[in-house]
């Protein structure tokens, strides 16, 4: 039985997850899917209208939040403007009432660890927002967590401070032997981050598995969609005799599906091939279509071309020019029939 | 032409309501004025230092501070649990809690007059040896009950305001709740109670309506600075009512400037 939570317009729908000692674990979902409420339930702020939480065999479903020992940083890391920076990470401890001298001992072993020593008596406001995280961390570490909470940790911070808060988040788990939860709504994060991860979608866990599986293997056209996935179409899945095929419209792509009738699917922009002739290849698809427009982005260029549909590829800078590919021009595209990943049609969600 | 008149004022409508602003503004400043500048200065000093008015003074600060450390005592507990929780009953105590804000404090003195005087509750009281009626006991007690719903209004919307998550941080932290309340609501609201507390304190000291009705006006026992007002007129000493009234208006005056600070910075953020 898994954990559902109703609170206002947020629903947790049965929601299962087990995570390991000292383990990274990413929840990707997008606004609104319930992943904020999932930790508040987790910490105990809320408790949940049926199901457990169990915390190294115990169940703390009715435990009180401060009995929890789970630490909770928010995107906008909430620290105490009214108190400095050695006060705010020392408020756990003096609520546990420890002697003044070890609070000072452990404010000052945890700030170092986080390199943020030359900030102890600065208050909040005068601290950019990498600095603030720091401090939000340390003082959700210095209490000595079984679990620490991150909700969009990365979210708010310039494109530097990001990469580089990154690498010190997934250090954590190794430094300090706390297992952390870390929500997202950018699908980016997982890669750089690496480690398991459930996706979330309307309050209910719709994949778990490490991040390559779920971008390559993406169990529904949300997670699909959620990942990255720019082509996806709705089509009928029928046998012929080259094999299954499914029809989109007036046009016909090889597929390799269990599935027959109403489906949708989804083909990764860098799994097409352009070419200015038709390719002979293994690529089962191979199509001739017009490009419709091109976004030059950095050194890659997205490529919009139509085919009788409309898909979307990607390709260097140079092989753009190598090509000599323009906006207007007919070209052909190849891809694998494996590269068309398959979804049963989904009964429309709630 | 036209580009300069723009610079003034953007249309007619616009200058009209301006200079509208303007003269009531500068009526304001008249009638105010023209109090302070009627008696000449060595009279008003003189008067100002005079055993009523220095009694009224003494008075008014004593029993305004008193009324006001017992609204902040009740008010604070009271506001945060009408911000905070959500029971049956809140949404009617809530109103019940601000009736006394929109009666006119004439009808709350005589209400209280009834209660602590002839009603069964005042029996009780005098039974056992107390009589609050047309004591200074009655005026802390007057102030307290006109005011105290205007700081429990004040503090409730400083309460709400708190953002909920520095609370869930403090309790994920170890904090109890009375621990939340004291180190996180009411520091997070500090701004607020500072105001709060110093208007309630003008108000007290202010105060006149109720505590006619409850206190009674009676010289130098029930005097504080407005029954001062209220005496002197009626006795044609003109003098005495214009140095109460003086002191009133300067302490409007310093609560509106210590207001402004407040709440004037806290605008900017």
């Amino acid at each position: 039985m898994g954990l559902s939570k109703t609170l206002g317009d947020f629903h947790l729908r049965n929601v299962t997850l087990t995570i390991d000692d000292s383990e990274y674990f990413i929840i990707l979902g997008p606004s609104g899917a319930g992943k904020s409420l999932l930790l508040e339930t987790i910490a105990g702020i809320y408790s949940p209208d049926s199901g457990k939480i169990i915390l190294d065999g115990t169940d703390i479903t009715d435990r009180p939040a401060r009995l929890r020992h789970i630490g909770m940083v928010y995107q906008d890391y909430m620290l105490f403007p009214y108190l400095n920076i050695e006060k705010n990470i020392g408020f756990g401890l003096r609520q546990l009432r420890h002697p003044s001298h070890d609070i000072r001992k452990a404010t000052e072993g945890i700030a170092s660890l986080l390199g943020i020593t030359h900030l102890l008596s600065r208050r909040p406001d005068t601290l950019s927002g990498g600095e603030q995280q720091r401090v939000a961390i340390a003082r959700a570490l210095v209490i000595k967590p079984r679990i620490l909470l991150l909700d969009e940790p990365l979210s708010a911070l310039d494109a530097i401070t990001h990469k580089k808060m990154r690498n010190e988040l997934a250090r954590i788990p190794m430094l300090t032997g706390v297992s952390v939860i870390h929500i997202t709504h950018h699908a980016e994060d997982l890669i750089s981050l690496g480690h398991r991860t459930a996706v979330m979608d309307n309050g209910a866990i719709v994949q778990i598995g490490s991040p390559d599986e779920i971008f390559q293997n993406p169990k529904t056209p949300f997670v699909a969609a959620f990942t990255g996935m720019e082509n996806l179409f709705s089509g009928i899945a029928m046998d012929s005799h080259e094999g299954k095929v499914i029809r989109i419209g007036q046009v016909k792509i090889h597929v390799i599906t269990p599935y027959t009738g109403p489906v949708q699917c989804g083909i990764r922009p860098d799994a097409l091939i352009f070419s200015r002739e038709p390719l002979k290849s293994s690529a089962r698809n191979v199509l001739m279509a017009t490009v419709t427009k091109i976004r030059r982005m950095g050194s890659i260029a997205w490529v919009v071309i139509d085919c009788g549909i409309f898909l979307t590829g990607v390709l260097t800078i140079q092989s753009l020019y190598e090509l000599r590919i323009d906006e207007g021009d007919t070209i052909f595209i190849a891809f694998k029939a494996s590269a068309v990943m398959v979804f049963p049609e989904e009964t429309q969600k709630k | 032409m036209k580009g300069k008149f723009k610079v003034y004022s953007g249309s007619w409508f616009q200058g009209f309501l301006i200079l509208l602003s303007g003269s009531l503004i500068l009526l304001f400043c008249l009638v105010f004025t023209s109090l302070v500048l009627w008696p000449d200065t060595h009279a008003l000093i003189r008067v100002l230092t005079s055993e009523e008015i220095l009694f009224s003074i003494q008075l008014s600060l004593i029993t305004s501070l008193i009324s006001t450390i017992f609204c902040a005592v009740i008010a604070l507990p009271v506001a945060y649990a009408l911000s905070r929780y959500h029971f049956p009953t809140s949404g009617f105590m809530g109103m019940v809690i601000s009736l006394p804000l929109s009666l006119p404090p004439l009808v709350a003195g005589i209400a209280l007059l009834i209660f602590f005087g002839p009603s069964f509750f005042g029996n009780i009281l005098r039974f056992i040896g107390i009589d609050i009626v047309y004591t200074t006991t009655a005026i802390v007690i007057a102030q307290f009950f006109v005011n105290v719903p205007y700081l429990i209004r004040v503090m409730r919307s400083a309460f709400d305001s708190v953002p909920p998550r520095y609370e869930h941080v403090a309790r994920t932290l170890g904090a109890s709740e009375s621990a939340v309340f004291l180190q996180v609501s009411l520091p997070m609201s500090h701004q607020a109670l500072l105001a709060g507390l110093t208007i309630t304190w003008s108000k007290a000291m202010g105060e006149f309506g109720a505590v006619l009705m409850l206190a009674g006006a009676t010289k130098m026992k029930t005097e504080t600075l407005p029954i001062a007002l209220y005496l002197n007129i009626s006795t044609g000493d003109l003098d005495l009512a214009i140095a109460s009234a003086t002191i009133l208006m300067a302490i409007s005056v310093g609560t509106l400037l210590v207001f402004e600070h407040w709440f004037g910075v806290k605008r900017k953020v």
